[in-house]
């Protein structure tokens, strides 16, 4: 706010205030001042302002949803919020505007003869229990799936798990999270044997350098990353930015450092290399706190039906993953990463500094990697070396893009071999399930089945004749859906399709349900630091809109499985949540009761004797750490994190002289996820109203493409045609083209390779090879 | 006319007896942290003799630990 | 003599050649010239982010910076100095470095980084292309206020302060284009900054985190509209 000139005084009193408040936060990072902040957002009419978390991202931004005569009308950060602290981005402040939208689903549409006729919901509803049901009796409990989200809220998730695998007995339950955060939930079992970060977004407030790993976060993860401008400005934190193409925050940063794409992984070992080679180690930590293991090499790339892998690890000694390293030698790498050698010694020389407190920060450049659980194992191994981790300022950070994919996907479960706690595999986290559910023990299977991009394939051969997805728009977000339409297409499945807008998997549906909107009725959510977020219903729905639980829980009760699912229609998100929270009981997971969600902005869990933990395996901080040191990494029995000896292995499909360029996929700052909602936001759309293709400018000048030309890209799967960019948003490095994947008029996802991480069964959209010719 | 701000510790679980305190006291405007136990304080008096008295005022508060001064401005008088 | 003959007979065949080539040459320029005509669509094009975050660093002192209302610029002065909302600005004062002053040695010196000018009583505006030192290729001085001869033009219609917000309290939209002019903080915060669009918060230097372009005035972005759906069919 500016002060002005003519009332002195009271610009003094204002200068005394800030050095005040600037000399507070040094000496207590992360504090709020929210009265302060309050006065800078213009109070608008005499609205009536509620709190919720945001609808988009995983960073889980507070808002303030100020509604008048029934209707949203405004939206502003909520000042209370640690995690904004009152901002937002330009998507979260308009994020209403799409509820009003014309073509909103109002009534459950059923295809009768080609024909979507307006059916009530009761009827619809009825439909589809009797056409489960039917399904089941005739083709066995593995005929029928459901498929969730990381946008589904705690209740939504936690019903559907046990529908599928209390009630029906079967684990053909798997989530679009599988498509974004399964590399990740795969790095933290293996490197820790628990899942989600350690850290908090306050290790902002203390770090002196962000090392962000193909990660634009000043537009994927824009609120964070103005927290991190803010320290940069304010403390002189640095911010590295290392990935496949120049962006806004390559632009923000303080260095810019591109790679090959697939190379990250060499280079993290390279790095390794150099905290060794260096004696940069933190020797006595390693030796109280860390394993070594290696696992199984050459995993292929899950292209062919039917894929399976387990790895089997096994233990190594420090000695042996030195001598591994030794093929990572900067100079060796330099030559395929195309990263100089000067600048890997640089990064190394970061995290090396005992001195420096390091955050790494990804999101989908290193999970959405055929290689993903391996590429999270090795930055978690950089963290580990040095001892960075755990601590505020210092430590490896996972972030997320869906609001819920911590809080649900993860922590309830909504994964085939999961369990709101533990997993299917294991008999003692199936009698926890059996006990909490009331349901007989035998009834869960011990054996998981499909996960996300097989669930697919499983509908398009035929074997899955019965799939429901919730919150989710598959037909734009799976990989190489060239194949997976036509699938969803074919009359020997039975598609249910629950959504608020009408999108191209709902196209493909036999019924369609309404849903409710995120503010049309109560929820929690779980961000990507582990904070439990509750809002309360703000407006009615329109038309017979519900709630995507209660739509589960009346089929639920509709089979015959009435008695499990005893919730009342106005009470079932507090009565679910009750539930649920038996399951994570104790120190290491413990969630606030609902009354404190209520009141508070969020609160991280574990949520202990009313506190939350915001740095886990810290004794100092984490209560459930037991074991009288300064650290106790208790997701593995023994106590200690694991170092995984990971190789560098190439991408299944590389640019060849057919197909000579590399495609990879994202997103833009102005939408979001697949734009079914940001796309029906007028100020969203007119700022980006279609995507595009990104192009170097030497391949643009050699394939003499100008701005603005139609350019049809085409792989061994499909092709997409879209408007050609050059240096404009981003710029790919040469040989590289780079395509925003929310248009569903131009679908990218037909031309992306459905290659997965074998461990953590995630696809990989970041690289496939490509042609490119004018259209 | 002295104008100074401060750092006001208070005692432990004291905040809220601190910031009824404080604001009872008219040359005082504060602004409360909302997650950490400190406050920020400012003074503004019309002469040293009355910044003294309040000195001395501020002393006599219960549940004020420490109070540590960050800047302080004295702007001539008739300005 | 052999070599003179082969000297002359060299000589002779560049001459014939060149009159041939020259010919041809001459024919070929006689020749109307092709312009490939193609038909292009009105494309959006997406903002540039070239110079996004400069002047970033002087996000803070501009926060703590007072204003001065006694030298405050305003929005009706920034446009009057323009031919229409989005044309280079006239230079509106008297050449202090001469005729031949270029860029860093003469514009430059106040417009780069702005600051109190004395002379002029005023702040000078920062400019936010200051990469581009051949200033007056575009900026050009007022000498006279007549007209050689008397002009229909018509002057669009500068866009409104307080309009562009969706939402109430949402944050405003950037109603202009911002070709060249893609560094928000110069013309938006700071002692120059017209007092209507100086911004709250120039702390908040990741600017199109919340604002982005509102292409109304621009091109005619129709509302999302389904292409591919199924039930078009």
């Amino acid at each position: 706010m500016y002060t002005s000139i003519t009332d002195r005084r009271k610009f003094i009193k204002k200068m005394a205030m800030l050095s005040a408040m600037t000399a507070a936060a040094t000496m207590f990072p992360g504090i709020l001042f929210a009265e302060e902040q309050e006065k800078g957002i213009p109070n608008s009419a005499n609205l009536d302002w509620k709190k919720g978390p945001c609808r988009f991202c995983g960073v889980g931004c507070g808002i303030l949803v100020g509604t008048e005569n029934g209707k949203a009308v405004a939206v502003k950060g909520d000042p209370n919020s640690p995690v904004n602290k009152g901002l937002l981005c330009v998507k979260g402040y308009h994020q209403t505007m799409c509820i009003q939208s014309k073509d909103r689903l109002t009534h459950a549409l059923v295809k009768k003869n080609g024909q979507y006729i307006k059916t009530p919901i009761n009827e619809a509803l009825d439909i589809v229990a009797n056409k489960m049901k039917e399904t089941i009796n005739n083709h066995g409990k593995d005929s029928v799936a459901m498929y969730t989200s990381g946008q589904s809220t705690i209740p939504e998730g936690y019903v559907a798990s046990k529908l599928m695998k209390g009630a029906i007995g079967t684990n053909n339950l798997d989530c679009n999270a599988r498509l974004c955060m399964a590399s990740a939930v795969a790095g933290f079992l293996t490197s820790f044997g628990a899942d989600e970060p350690m850290g908090c977004y306050e290790d902002i407030d203390y770090a002196d350098y962000f090392i962000t790993w193909g990660n634009n976060m000043a537009e994927m993860h824009p609120v964070l990353f103005s927290r991190m401008l803010e320290q940069k400005s304010r403390r002189g934190a640095k911010i590295i930015d290392f990935a496949t193409r120049t962006t806004r925050s390559s632009t923000a940063s303080d260095k810019s450092i591109l790679f090959e794409p697939q190379t990250d992984l060499a280079v993290a070992n390279a790095i390794c290399y150099e905290i060794i080679n260096n004696g940069w180690v933190n020797t006595s930590f390693v030796k109280k706190h860390c394993n070594f293991s290696k696992g199984l090499t050459n995993m292929g790339y899950g292209l062919e039906d039917n894929y399976k892998f387990t790895d089997k690890p096994s233990t190594i000694d420090f000695e042996a993953y030195k001598k591994f390293l030794e093929d990572y030698t900067p100079e060796k790498v330099a030559t395929y990463a195309k990263v100089s050698v000067k600048d890997i010694k640089y990064l190394a020389a970061i995290y090396g500094d005992p001195n420096k407190k390091v955050v790494s920060y990804w999101c989908m450049g290193m999970n959405q990697h055929t290689r993903g659980t391996w590429m999270n194992n090795l930055v978690y191994n950089i963290h580990l070396l040095t001892g960075k981790i755990s601590q505020p300022g210092n430590g490896p950070f996972s972030l997320t893009g869906q609001p819920s994919a911590c809080g649900t996907a993860r922590e309830v479960g909504t994964f085939t071999h999961k369990l709101p706690k533990g997993v299917v595999t294991n008999e003692k986290h199936r009698r926890l399930a059996a006990k909490i559910w009331k349901v007989p023990y035998e009834r869960i299977p011990p054996k998981p089945t499909y996960h996300a991009t097989e669930m697919f394939r499983a509908v398009d051969r035929g074997d899955i004749k019965f799939i429901w997805t919730q919150v989710t728009n598959p037909l734009v977000s799976l990989p190489k859906t060239s194949r997976y339409r036509p699938g969803m297409e074919k009359d020997s499945c039975f598609v249910v399709v629950s959504d608020v807008f009408p999108t191209p998997t709902s196209d493909v549906a036999d019924v369609i349900l309404p849903a409710s909107w995120h503010i049309e009725k109560s929820g929690l959510y779980g961000n990507s630091e582990r904070r439990t977020q509750h809002w309360d219903k703000m407006v009615e729905g329109p038309g017979e809109t519900t709630p995507d639980a209660w739509m589960t829980i009346e089929v639920a009760k509709r089979m015959g499985y009435g008695d499990l699912f005893p919730y009342s229609e106005e009470n079932h998100v507090e009565e679910i949540y009750n539930e649920y929270r038996q399951f994570h009981e104790g120190a290491k997971h413990g969630m606030a009761p609902l009354e404190v969600l209520k009141k508070e902005s969020g609160v991280i869990w574990p949520y202990v004797n009313g506190k939350s933990t915001q740095w886990r395996f810290n004794a100092k901080y984490d209560p459930a750490c037991s074991n009288g040191e300064d650290f106790h990494f208790y997701g593995k029995p023994d106590g200690k994190a694991v170092i995984w000896q990971r190789p560098y292995e190439p991408a299944p499909e590389v640019p060849d002289a057919t197909y000579p360029f590399w495609l990879n996929t994202g997103r833009v700052i102005e939408h979001w996820h697949t734009g079914s909602m940001t796309r029906r936001i007028p100020v969203l759309h007119k700022a980006m109203p279609s995507a595009y293709a990104e192009f170097h400018p030497e391949d643009a000048k050699a394939l003499g493409i100008r701005n603005g030309e139609n350019i049809k890209i085409t792989s061994r799967r499909g092709s997409c045609t879209l408007p050609a960019s050059i240096n404009e948003r981003g710029l790919p490095t040469k040989g590289q083209v780079f395509v925003p994947f929310f248009d569903e008029n131009m679908m990218i996802n037909d031309v992306t390779l459905d290659a997965f991480c074998p461990i953590s069964k995630e696809p990989d959209y970041k690289k496939c090879a490509v042609k490119v010719e004018k259209a | 006319m002295p104008i100074k701000s401060y750092l006001a510790h208070p005692h432990n679980g004291k905040k809220n007896e601190l910031i009824q305190a404080l604001s009872a006291i008219d040359q005082c405007e504060i602004v409360a942290a909302q997650n950490k136990e400190v406050l920020v304080l400012v003074t503004e008096t019309e002469n040293k003799v009355e910044e003294a008295i309040l000195k001395e005022k501020l002393e006599t508060i219960d549940s004020l630990k420490l109070l540590a001064m960050v800047s302080g401005f004295n702007t001539p008088q008739n300005n | 003599m052999k070599k003179r003959l082969g000297i002359i007979s060299l000589f002779t065949l560049l001459f014939i050649a060149f009159i041939v080539i020259w010919n041809y040459s001459y024919k070929k320029g006689l020749e109307e010239a092709y312009i490939p005509i193609t038909n292009e669509a009105l494309v959006f094009e997406i903002p540039s982010e070239k110079g996004v975050f400069t002047r970033s660093e002087f996000a803070l002192e501009y926060l703590n910076m007072p204003v001065d209302e006694a030298h405050q610029r305003s929005l009706e002065t920034y446009y009057n100095n323009r031919a229409y909302p989005g044309a280079p600005p006239s230079i509106p004062h008297p050449l202090l470095k001469g005729e031949r002053g270029v860029g860093g040695k003469a514009c430059l010196q106040c417009h780069q980084n702005g600051g109190f000018v004395e002379k002029f009583n005023a702040y000078a505006p920062v400019t936010p292309h200051p990469e581009l030192i051949n200033c007056r290729q575009c900026h050009v001085a007022q000498k006279t206020e007549t007209l050689f001869t008397a002009s229909n033009f018509a002057k669009m219609n500068a866009p409104k302060v307080g309009v562009n917000n969706a939402l109430p309290g949402s944050p405003p939209m950037m109603p202009h284009d911002i070709q060249m002019r893609e560094n928000c903080l110069s013309c938006h915060a700071g002692p120059a900054a017209p007092k209507e669009i100086r911004v709250t918060h120039p702390e908040r230097i990741n600017c199109r985190q919340c604002h982005v372009p509102d292409t109304r005035e621009f091109v005619d972005v129709e509302i999302f509209t389904r292409t591919n759906s199924l039930q078009n069919d």
